[in-house]
């Protein structure tokens, strides 16, 4: 396998685009995407194309729109997990020298739906039942509380950094910061979690242009390298579980750090896929950024805002951002390299040498999660 | 024995829900005949050995509540708010299940619950639909 680098980036702001195509929400981030690499579009010898709910050959009605047609356009779906799913797709390539360079797309349009909770997988036993996402998430909450003390001003106090981050943001959905107070009198939608616990949902686009670490050079003069890369399914389990252990996460995370030759104490940033906000907690502790059980001490150390020790979801995260599903895990890329390169203005964590991503998509009843993939990167 | 009343409801458990003849509503599982693995909702091959010697299994009426939530956001038919939750039986079996006939507030991590049938929601016609529920076990009730 060979070295693969990023050489451009590129992303729409997250929002409502009701009144847009999936293809025209998402032409504009791959436009940004491709002009930031400097690449002639005949150079891109195949696309990935992550998107959860966007429908048949999303990647087709995209490129069609900028020309970049006639070279494989591989359409993924893996929930949550599309983009990034597409990301370590196009990586695999690059690295095995199948190509040289390709671009990577996360798209998804949510508004079509209508607003509510994620639909999920009918056929799914537990969903024909009444799961939903949130409810998922907050008897993770509910049995971490009971098991480790955790409080629910710590959970809201997730939602204030995440507000925090997204004032920074230009590309967040939410720009304005809230109170602990706000979070706590917000509406409930699956208790202990309010609406500001609630990643808001949207429409958005990312995309990323990826080179074999020797082409890089000719496109950028600061290419961001993949230093691993990581995707895994969750182990289906029908007894007993650990539900405040995300295993998926944990056993991704060793494999990745493993693979890269480096731990978590070398890592200087984290965009994680903090779609409710106990979550966020749970991935610090998975990661290894602290100890079982001392989540809720990282966070009220200041040390995953901006300006500690790792920070977390400095772009505001899902949270802030949005979850247009299928372009969560590019978007997370696209911010890991900005940051990398130094382009992130108030927000920016100043000297970051290491950046990871982690994305996760669930929905199937008997998973932690159905689908995990993480990713490192390096300047 | 079911009533008239539960006959009209569509049952969203099908045959994964039955009584015993004193009424008490239970769950039937699967059990794989080569290497023991439970499993509920039952399935026909056994997701652990991939045996398809599976037999139906009739699991505990009670379980413990691992962890629950009051759920106020739901797609359409879903009577809100209604309590969601994960109760673990003795078989090692969870199962997803809504809690019913119970104040929010005296619920308790690990209490001991107990099977039940509930109507859960109606469909767009307005016809009900029910599955089994658990409540918990009143004191000196067990
Ligand atoms: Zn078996």
């Amino acid at each position: 396998m060979r070295d693969v680098a990023i050489v451009g980036a590129g992303m729409v702001p997250f929002g409502k685009y009701q009144e847009k195509t999936l293809a025209d929400i998402a032409w504009p981030a791959v436009k940004q995407a491709v002009e930031d690499a400097g690449i002639k579009k005949t150079d891109i010898e195949a696309t990935y194309c992550g998107t959860a709910l966007g429908g048949m050959m999303a990647g087709q009605r995209i490129l069609k729109k900028l020309g970049i047609t006639g070279l494989p356009i591989i359409n993924i779906e893996n929930a949550c997990s599309s983009s990034s799913t597409a990301f370590r797709e196009g990586w695999i390539s690059v690295a095995a020298g199948v190509y040289d360079a390709v671009l990577v797309i996360g798209v998804e349009k949510l508004t079509k739906f209508g607003g509510g909770t994620l639909p999920l997988e009918k056929e799914d036993w537990e969903v024909s039942h009444g799961l939903v996402m949130p409810a998922l998430y907050a008897m993770r909450a509910r049995r971490y509380m009971h098991e480790y003390g955790l409080t629910e001003n710590d959970i809201a106090d997730v939602s204030v950094k995440a507000r925090k981050h997204g004032v920074w943001n230009e590309d967040a959905q939410f720009r304005k910061e809230v109170t602990r107070e706000e979070v706590l009198a917000s509406r409930p939608v699956a208790d202990p979690l309010k609406l500001f616990h609630c990643c808001p949902s949207g429409d958005g686009a990312a995309a990323v242009v990826i080179c074999s670490a020797e082409k890089a050079k000719q496109y950028s003069a600061s290419p961001i390298k993949v230093i691993g890369s990581e995707i895994n399914s969750g182990k289906y389990m029908t007894g007993y579980r650990d539900m405040t252990s995300p295993e998926i996460t944990l056993r991704g995370a060793k494999q990745l750090y493993e693979e890269a030759g480096i731990g978590p104490e070398d890592v200087d940033l984290a965009e994680v896929h903090d779609a409710f906000a106990i979550a966020e907690l749970l991935y610090y502790e998975a990661l290894g950024f602290c100890a079982k059980g001392d989540a809720a001490k990282l966070l009220a150390d200041g040390e995953t805002s901006v300006g500690g020790k790792i920070p977390v979801n400095p772009s505001g995260g899902l949270l802030s951002k949005g979850h247009p599903i299928g372009s969560t895990g590019v978007a997370q890329i696209v911010e890991i390299v900005r940051q990398l390169r130094g382009q992130c203005g108030q927000r920016q964590v100043e000297g970051a040498k290491v950046g990871l991503t982690h994305c996760t998509g669930g929905g199937v009843s008997g998973f932690d999660h159905g689908v995990c993939s993480i990713h490192l990167f390096a300047r | 024995m079911m009533s008239e009343e539960l006959q009209e409801a569509l049952n969203l458990a099908g045959d994964a829900v039955t009584r015993d003849a004193d009424g008490t509503v239970r769950l039937v599982g699967s059990e794989c005949g080569d290497c023991g693995k439970k499993a509920y909702p039952p399935s026909d091959v056994c997701p652990e050995c991939m045996s398809e010697n599976l037999s139906p299994i009739k699991l505990s009426t009670q379980g413990k509540l691992y962890s629950w939530s009051v759920v106020h956001a739901a797609p359409k038919g879903w009577t809100l708010p209604f309590i969601a939750a994960y109760v673990d039986l003795p078989e090692d079996v969870r199962v997803f299940a809504h809690i019913v006939d119970a104040d929010p507030d005296s619920l308790e991590i690990d209490m001991e619950v107990e099977t039940r049938m509930a109507t859960l929601g109606s469909d767009e016609s307005g016809a009900p639909f029910e599955s089994f529920a658990f409540t918990p076990v009143q004191k000196g009730d067990s």
